[in-house]
């Protein structure tokens, strides 16, 4: 069992096994290309794509792609993460805006919000903003929910604690209910973040203006496939790196939650 | 002064779903200034009930709880506060726990360092200042439960079981302590257990409690004559015949608890 290994020995082992995952899946890609099942077009060689990466990312192209899709993404995420919270709060902490938001919240949250991109472009245009407010219109949801449930459901006899310490009705917010909800503040963020990735390459894709979505769409144009495969990888490897980050700093700050402490 | 009075403090649970329950039913006791009560009583008797109300987290209802003859309206600091369930911070660190409640008071940063680290020392604690509580035994989640409520020199303290995490040793260790603290700066008590040898040791009355809807039963004398102290006066005919004498009162009551649950 890994769970009974000394941790050091559980951690290379997890590396290998996820190295393991990798060399698999690219060594099926590459065997079903040399199959010629599908035509190069089709699905071009891991190679080709390989090299197509290194390519874009000398030239500068996959850089700049990168950067101008993670500026959009973090500004909406950023957008989306600070009223979310604000929502949230004010959502479980007053009841006027709870009776306001909470039938909205409920219709909001399963919609897809990517239905709405249409009348974005008619609103806000096809540049930055209108891809951004999209990024945080998709990506507010799932925060507004976590901070809710999670100021909501505050421990009462903690809530009692504080009080009978010498809280006031303003710090007993920032000193007691923001850090208890925290954990589930963060795990908002944490499905909001990859959302956010997400809705903004849809919006390039649709509304252009380069970033990784936009290239994909230009090089398939051009019926380059293998920089749309390459796009394609590139985006999983920053989406991936994205949730690692995510997780490292979940880690970090929540050094106190349960979760956290060695087994 | 810090007495405390219950008038026929009655009490119901309406909860959202479900049928409502009374916890309490014509509670009257008074307890002097600087006294130590001990509440004895069948699980969900509603001794926690009776604390949460005179803490002000519940509103009274139907009675009256008055303390130094002012009506309970809401918690106070007076009022310091252990727990059941400890309640700890769990972002805080114990050190931070135990420094929360000077802070809200304004305490000078010095003064408070020093009198937290003093309090980690008193419930034997030192070395894991710098833990997070869930890192922490129940037992040791208590102790630091009871350093924060201390910290803030309440003169009343309701206490919560505040003993039941630990081993008989630690216990022992921790009457002492607590029996220490009442001779340095004595307080009125208001002490939660089910444990009839503690409550006869360490309080100078005890009130037992009916089974739910709980009422005071019976109220027995604890303040013994003898001067021993520790082991000694476990082994005295007086604290023996206190302590058969309640066990009897609280079994009554356990078996009609039972009864009603069946
Ligand atoms: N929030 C609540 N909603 C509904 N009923 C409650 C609530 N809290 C307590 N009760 C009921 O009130 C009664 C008294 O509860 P209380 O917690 O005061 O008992 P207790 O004497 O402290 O028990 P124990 O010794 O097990 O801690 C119980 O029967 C319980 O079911
Ligand atoms: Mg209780």
């Amino acid at each position: 069992m890994a769970g009974m290994m000394e941790p050091a020995r559980r951690e290379s082992l997890l590396t290998a096994l996820r190295v393991g995952s990798g060399i698999l899946f690219f060594g099926a890609w590459q065997l079903t290309a040399m199959s010629h099942v599908f035509s190069e077009f089709l699905l071009p060689s891991v190679p080709v794509v390989a090299e197509r990466l290194w390519h874009d990312l000398v030239s500068g192209d996959l850089v700049s792609g990168i950067v101008l899709t993670l500026i959009r993404t973090f500004i909406g995420f950023a957008l989306a993460a600070v009223g979310g919270i604000i929502l949230g709060v004010s959502i479980a902490r007053v009841p006027l805006v709870r009776w306001f938001f909470d039938p909205l919240v409920s219709a909001g949250l399963p919609m897809p919000k990517v239905a709405f991109l249409p009348i974005f472009m008619l609103w806000f245009g096809v540049f930055d903003t209108s891809k951004i407010l999209m990024v945080a219109f998709s990506s507010i949801f799932p925060v507004i929910v976590e901070a809710w449930a999670g100021t909501q459901n505050i421990d009462k006899y903690m809530t009692w604690s504080a009080m009978s310490l010498g809280v006031n009705r303003h710090r007993f917010l920032w000193e007691i209910a923001l850090p208890a909800a925290l954990p589930q503040v963060f795990t908002g963020l944490q499905v909001a973040l990859p959302i956010a990735l997400i809705v903004d390459i849809v919006c390039e894709m649709q509304m252009g203006g380069e970033g990784m979505g936009g290239s994909i769409m230009t090089d398939m144009r051009f019926a380059d496939s293998p920089g749309v495969f390459a796009y394609i990888v590139a985006i999983a490897i920053v989406g991936m790196v994205l949730v690692k980050a995510m997780e490292i700093t979940r880690r970090r700050l929540l050094l106190w939650h349960q979760e956290t402490q060695t087994a | 002064m810090a007495g405390i009075s219950f008038s026929e403090v009655r009490h119901t649970y309406r909860p959202p779903r479900g049928k409502p329950v009374l916890a309490l039913e014509s509670v009257s006791l008074d307890v002097q200034d600087r006294e130590f009560v001990a509440l004895l009583g069948p699980s969900g008797c509603g001794k926690s009930t009776l604390l949460y109300l005179l803490g002000g987290f519940i509103p009274v209802e139907s009675g009256a709880i008055t303390v130094g003859g002012k009506p309970v309206n809401g918690p106070g600091r007076e009022r310091g506060i252990v727990f059941q369930n400890f309640a700890l911070f769990p972002w805080k660190t114990v050190r931070q726990n135990i420094l929360y409640g000077l802070e809200k008071q304004g305490m000078a940063k010095v003064e408070r360092e020093k009198r937290t680290q003093d309090l980690v020392e008193l419930v034997h604690l030192k070395g894991f200042e710098d833990s997070y509580p869930s890192q922490l035994s129940g037992g040791m989640k208590q102790r630091v439960a009871i350093a924060r409520t201390l910290a803030v020199e309440p003169e009343i303290l309701l206490m919560d079981e505040p003993f039941g995490a630990l081993d008989a040793q630690t216990r022992a260790l921790m009457h002492e302590e607590l029996l220490a603290i009442m001779r340095r700066a004595p307080k009125t008590v208001v002490f939660v257990t089910h444990d009839v040898r503690e409550a006869v040791y360490l309080a100078d009355r005890v009130a037992v409690m009916s089974a739910r809807p709980g009422r005071i039963k019976e109220i027995v004398d604890t303040k013994l004559k003898s001067n021993a102290r520790g082991e000694e006066l476990l082994q005295t005919r007086e604290f023996n015949d206190r302590v058969d004498h309640l066990w009897k009162l609280v079994r009554d009551e356990a078996i009609r608890a039972q009864g009603a649950h069946e």
